[in-house]
């Protein structure tokens, strides 16, 4: 290391290096980007379609009931493969032989799987709310998305931490969803109140604010658990 | 120097290496050989800080005579069965990454140079290969060769270099041997597993053999 460099330097060179290199290893592989939103919007269409006519005091609960549940699946399929480009070819194990900064790595990784979460998630919201809305009963908020983001967050710490875990492990397609779902069951729950009360009225207020703390505090534990754990699982390989 | 010091590494039930120690000095080449199984692979994992040792010791000392902290600053691995490359990326994002990873701050223009300079090197500056070709549709020695070609980029004066000619051609081999040749007697040093003696064929080298009894034989 260049006797210059201080470790927030380094710090920040490979953050900037892992998520400028995540990003255009996620372009060249559209199919990764793309496979999550068609299967929202597949998903969604055949809720609809299953559901017909919805009683309109039902509605907004129908529709959070569908938007999360379809987000969770598709960032579920989104996550799991967070690692695909570097278990191809042992690039995992090649970037361990570098000097690298595992916090670095983690943020980074960490980052490209928030923006591509986004990238599903957002329509998901949008179109849920477009399917049900009706011009007496708009669905779509602000505060939905922001709900859906700040859910996003804490899941996205723990999909990269189990994505690490079982990276090697051979029943990886079985054992990610396993651990995946009962750790995100919360982050959802909460997601899915605060979103419900923000719809009865009308906007962000007292009774929704304890469910967007609590999903904070959710984001603060799973980052931090990411943040210490990361260097351990990278080590061990 | 790099020191492996009274190494022992082994799974349950399946000792690999006991109290295994090797020192490389400055501009040396040390060749690993032994039958399969025997641990080559595994000891370079161990010396490329993959897999840690369950005793003993692995260190890098610096040209000043300083143990360093972080003794992969100092050296470049090229494994024996990948490449490291990511597949569906072209040859340039692929130096690029791993070059920038090192911590070489040129400016993209002089680094895209420095890049393609080594690729021309290699045989791999076709326009086609220049362009949004990903290395996934590349034969198995030119994936080879964009490998080895970051060793060199790397500027590490240790090398450990697994089944490095593996996939290669005659010419490439001998693309290799020079810069081998180059990096030893600039004062690297390099530590490589081979069943191909022609990656060794006209360099110097230290012969060590891993017995598959836990240790080494003497050559």
């Amino acid at each position: 290391m260049n006797s210059t460099t201080t470790p927030w330097t380094l710090f920040w060179k490979q953050y900037r290096i892992f998520l400028h290199h995540g990003l255009k290893a996620e372009l060249a592989d559209l199919e990764r980007i793309i496979s999550p939103v068609l299967f929202s919007v597949t998903m969604l269409l055949v809720f609809s379609f299953a559901l017909g006519d919805v009683d309109p005091s039902m509605k907004a609960k129908v529709y959070l009931a569908q938007t999360f549940v379809t987000a969770l699946l598709a960032l579920q399929l989104s996550f799991s493969r967070i690692f695909e480009p570097d278990r191809l070819d042992r690039v995992f194990d090649q970037i361990r032989t570098y000097p690298i900064s595992p916090t670095a790595w983690f943020s980074a990784k960490y980052s490209l799987v928030v923006l591509l979460g986004s990238s599903t998630l957002l329509p998901t919201i949008f179109f849920g709310a477009f399917l049900h809305q009706t011009e007496k009963q708009p669905l779509f908020s602000w505060s939905i998305v922001l709900v859906g983001m700040l859910g996003l967050a804490g899941l996205a710490a723990m999909g990269v931490l189990l994505a690490t875990m079982t990276l090697k492990a051979n029943s990886r397609q079985l054992l990610y969803p396993i651990l995946y779902f009962p750790l995100t069951t919360p982050v959802l729950l909460a997601a899915v109140n605060a979103s419900d009360l923000i719809l009865q009225e009308g906007a962000i207020n007292d009774h929704s604010a304890p469910w967007l703390w609590l999903l904070i505090g959710f984001d603060v534990i799973y980052t931090t658990l990411g943040v210490l754990l990361y260097p351990e699982l990278v080590e061990e390989g | 120097m790099l020191s492996v010091n009274k190494v022992s590494f082994g799974f349950p039930h399946r000792p690999i290496l006991r109290d295994f120690s090797l020192t490389v000095q400055k501009g040396e080449l040390v060749h690993i050989s032994g039958p399969n199984g025997a641990g080559k692979s595994t000891l370079m994992s161990l010396i490329a800080g993959l897999i840690p040792v369950d005793r003993g010791s692995i260190t890098y000392t610096d040209p000043a005579g300083q143990e360093v902290d972080d003794r992969r600053w100092w050296i470049e691995y090229v494994p024996a069965e990948a490449n490291g490359l990511f597949p569906k990326m072209n040859a340039l994002q692929n130096l690029s990454f791993w070059a920038k990873l090192r911590g070489h701050s040129q400016s993209p223009k002089d680094l895209e140079k420095s890049l393609v300079a080594e690729l021309k090197f290699w045989g791999l500056s076709h326009p086609l290969l220049l362009g949004p070709f990903p290395v996934e549709k590349y034969s198995t020695g030119m994936k080879r060769r964009l490998a080895l070609a970051r060793l060199t980029l790397s500027q590490t004066p240790c090398w450990l270099l697994d089944e490095p000619v593996y996939g290669l051609d005659a010419a490439a081999t001998e693309t290799f041997r020079n810069i081998l040749d180059q990096h030893l007697k600039g004062g690297g040093l390099a530590v490589m597993i081979s069943h191909d003696l022609a990656a060794l064929k006209d360099l110097s080298y230290r012969k060590m053999v891993l017995n598959g009894d836990h240790g080494e034989t003497p050559p």
